[in-house]
């Protein structure tokens, strides 16, 4: 035992103890609650009701319903009644059906103001379930850092002062682990929740979540990454939250039917084992797949989306960043995941900052991380991109905002609205990898112009109209935020219906709720508005219940099993979409079919959507989008892509563009585009059930049997 | 003289086999499915296969994304 270790070891200080039996786990459920009031150091049990099991289902349902209760339309992110609620759902735990161990995390976002969720892997959320509880809801703010043992073992959660230093995420996250562990075969027993500096200095903090890697030894580390979460983490004065668990097995969730959750799960890992290589190739490079393919179809976003490709994308390439994960071995990030998609860099050395000639283990980069952080930035450099990966996880930062973020600010740069002088001497052209690693340590410390970077785009957009004299009308064109999240990192200009997908999400452009750019821009399977406005009702709806159950993502569609080939809606993957169902039923003994699966994300959407409007947002001039979203903003923008512009303008707006100039091009683009978006909301909101303003019908809550006095409250003010 | 590849109008020339339509297109990616008026043609034949005139061509890109 470390020196430091032993000294971590003797400054605990318990601060609040809270003994309790675990719950024994009934068919998904613990039916326990455990709350944390940090200003009182309170710890309490609740019972999870029948109705939030029959309404809000679990995971980010749980969540939503929670903070709805702890919070006023009044209420901000920094506030102490602002929670942080994690909860893993009824399916997460089962380790015979891959991607089965993800946690959702919910809470008021520093960023958008309103309520942000969070899907992560890791092993922290089994583990709370399997220690009795459904979910987490911390409350309060505490006066000195703390952090929150749960020990599922024995039955005791504490609130303790610890002597550690919580700036750099992936110490805090082995050295917790050492702490609690009795022997190095007992780590993979621990889950470590925690952040970085970064997430004290800006409002894009991020939470790592652990999973102890019992061969390369180290505590590794999946993101909550969207909205801010790690800023109202380190706000509430949590330094970290560690959970311990050491009885897992296969029965842990005590399914009702366990022989047909193992009959599905040998089912799909036979496909992985037989397919991956040939299809996605998860488990040899991850969610990076995608960088070539992107580049390929003029997809990657790059110089802040204003193109979708370049030529110098080789550097970053599916290839060369394979070539960069050591130890080629399937990585999952909870037991039993057999697509395994997870990636390290081992022995990575950092040129620059606080940990500069040391070794690391860098988790990713993914795919986001790639294109965010390389070529958005126009920075085409893998040791670049993999160093900036290091940092942002261990400062904390989100890696797709702070790619965003650096984009536009180099946009900026380019366009004289920043120059050195603002920003202390870095000269953040496109490209310049030095200036960008320099200002994510300054997001990270807290220092320079990354105070400003770290307040997000769309309050620097004001920043720069105000302070130096930015034009308001191009800043809100190129700053790629709605609801005041930043966008990830897909080029969405010629898929209408992506362009829905992201601005009319929930919590902002995120793209968890719907990625339609191949179906949509190259397969052409969505060719009318109604298909559109069809699969962005279907896909968000059907996404959401992945946050509902604890489930990750990746294995519904990238694996596609045989049957698809003769499968009437081949983009659903209908036989997986039944694999589902039937995990749940077999889970929760409930006999659910394909409809309601949907209807049971239906209301917590809905419940969703009415939060916002609670809030303060959730209406029609919430969901419009940047204007470099939809189409090209700048004449050279439009002339990068002349041909199929004009193109465009000739056959589909009936303009011939023969002798127009690119500016009065440009303009009649605009024209057409925003039109057809306008258009494309007007039809999805007629389709989800909601009125011309995006405000759910009192019928439709009706129908979907959320019409609660409270709820209903909240809409008759916007009919 | 033309054929609709994902219900857009493309020239149609002679002796054209997927494996050039589909460089005509640019579809690079490795995991398209092909139908040719409605029935699947298997990837080992597209460099014979002579897409005909007046073709309804889907070429359905298997990509998962985010
Ligand atoms: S597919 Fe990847 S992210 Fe999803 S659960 Fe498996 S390892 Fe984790």
């Amino acid at each position: 035992m470390s020196v430091l270790i032993e000294k971590m070891r003797s400054s605990r200080k318990v601060l609040a103890a809270y003994h309790y039996v675990p719950a024994l786990i009934e068919r998904g459920y613990a039916g326990k609650t455990l709350y944390i009031d940090l200003t009182n150091k309170n710890i309490e049990s609740k019972d999870v009701t029948r109705q939030m099991k029959d309404i809000f289902v679990g995971g980010k349902g749980f969540g939503l319903w929670y903070l709805w209760n702890a919070v006023t339309p009044d209420t901000k992110w920094n506030d102490p009644e602002n929670e942080i609620i994690i909860s893993p759902g009824p399916i997460a735990g089962i380790t015979q059906y891959p991607g089965s161990g993800k946690s959702l995390l919910v809470t008021l976002s520093p960023l958008t103001d309103s309520v942000m969720d969070s899907n992560v892997g890791g092993f922290f959320g089994p583990y709370l379930k399997f220690s009795g509880w459904d979910a987490l809801e911390i409350q309060g703010k505490a006066d000195k850092d703390v952090v929150v043992f749960i020990d599922g073992d024995n039955g005791r959660v504490t609130i303790e002062e610890v002597d550690l230093d919580p700036s750099a995420s992936h110490l805090l996250s082995e050295q917790l682990t050492e702490l609690m562990a009795e022997t190095e075969h007992d780590k993979k027993n621990i889950s470590v929740v925690s952040t970085g500096s970064g997430a004290e200095h800006t409002r894009v903090g991020m939470l790592n979540f652990s999973f102890y890697d019992l061969r390369r030894k180290v505590a590794r580390l999946k993101q909550a990454g969207r909205g801010g979460i790690g800023t109202v983490f380190r706000d509430k004065k949590l330094a970290a939250l560690v959970v311990r668990f050491s009885g897992l097995s296969g029965k842990s969730n005590n399914p009702a039917d366990p022989a047909a959750i193992a009959r599905t799960g040998v089912k799909i890992t036979r496909e992985i084992n037989k397919f991956d290589d040939t299809q996605f190739r998860m488990r040899q490079i991850g969610t990076a797949n995608l960088m070539t393919p992107m580049n390929d179809y003029d997809l990657l976003p790059v110089h802040n989306f204003k193109y979708g490709s370049h030529k110098d994308a080789a550097g970053i390439s599916s290839e060369v960043l394979r070539s960069r994960f050591t130890q080629k071995m399937p990585d999952g990030c909870w037991v039993g995941c057999a697509l395994s998609c997870c990636k390290a860099v081992d022995n990575f050395v950092p040129k620059t900052g606080p940990f500069k000639g040391k070794k690391v283990t860098v988790d990713g980069p993914e795919y986001e991380n790639a294109a965010g952080l390389g070529s958005n930035c126009g920075i085409f450099d893998a040791d670049y991109v993999i160093e900036a990966n290091f940092y942002c996880d261990t400062y904390g930062l989100d890696t797709i905002s702070t790619g965003t973020i650096i984009a536009f600010i180099m946009e900026c740069f380019e366009n004289d609205i920043l120059n050195e002088t603002i920003t202390g001497g870095l000269k953040l052209n496109f490209g310049n990898a030095e200036a960008a690693m320099e200002l994510i340590h300054q997001m990270g410390q807290g220092r320079g112009f990354g105070k400003v970077a770290g307040q997000g785009v769309r309050r620097m957009k004001k920043i720069f109209a105000e302070e130096y004299g930015g034009d308001p009308a191009f800043l809100q064109d190129i700053g790629m935020e709605n609801k005041g999240l930043e966008y990830s990192q897909y080029q969405a200009k010629e898929s209408l219906a992506q362009q829905g997908g992201y601005a009319l999400a929930n919590k902002g452009p995120q793209h968890d709720e719907a990625w339609l750019i191949f179906m949509d821009m190259v397969n052409n399977q969505l060719p009318t508005f109604e298909k559109k406005a069809e699969a962005l009702h279907y896909f968000p709806m059907f996404r959401t219940w992945f946050g509902l159950q604890g489930l990750c993502k990746l294995p519904w569609n990238d694996i596609i099993p045989e049957s698809n080939a003769i499968a009437d809606s081949p983009e659903k993957i209908p036989e997986h979409v039944q694999n589902y169902v039937d995990l749940f039923n077999a889970v929760t003994g409930k006999n659910i079919d394909k409809d309601e699966m949907i209807r049971q994300s239906e209301r917590v959407y809905n419940f969703q959507r009415v939060f916002n409007l609670r809030m303060g947002f959730g209406t029609r001039e919430h969901d419009a989008a940047p204007y470099r979203a939809l189409g090209p903003v700048t004449e050279e923008e439009y002339e990068s892509r002349q041909d199929r512009y004009d193109k465009q303008l000739k056959e589909d707006v009936g303009i011939n563009p023969e002798g127009m100039s690119t500016d009065a091009k440009v303009a009649a683009m605009r024209k057409y585009r925003q039109g057809r978006y306008e258009t494309l909301i007007d039809v999805v909101y007629k389709r989800r059930g909601w009125n011309e303003n995006g405000v759910p019908t009192l019928g439709h809550l009706e129908n979907l049997g959320i019409d609660f006095p409270e709820v209903v409250e909240v809409v008759k003010k916007h009919l | 003289m033309v054929i609709m590849v994902n219900g857009k109008q493309i020239e149609w020339e002679e002796n054209l086999t997927i494996k050039s339509l589909l460089k005509k297109m640019n579809y690079t990616f490795p995991k398209i499915v092909v139908r040719v008026n409605g029935k699947v043609v298997e990837q080992k034949k597209w460099a014979e296969f002579k897409v005909p005139d007046q073709a309804e061509v889907q070429a359905h890109h298997l990509i998962a994304g985010g």
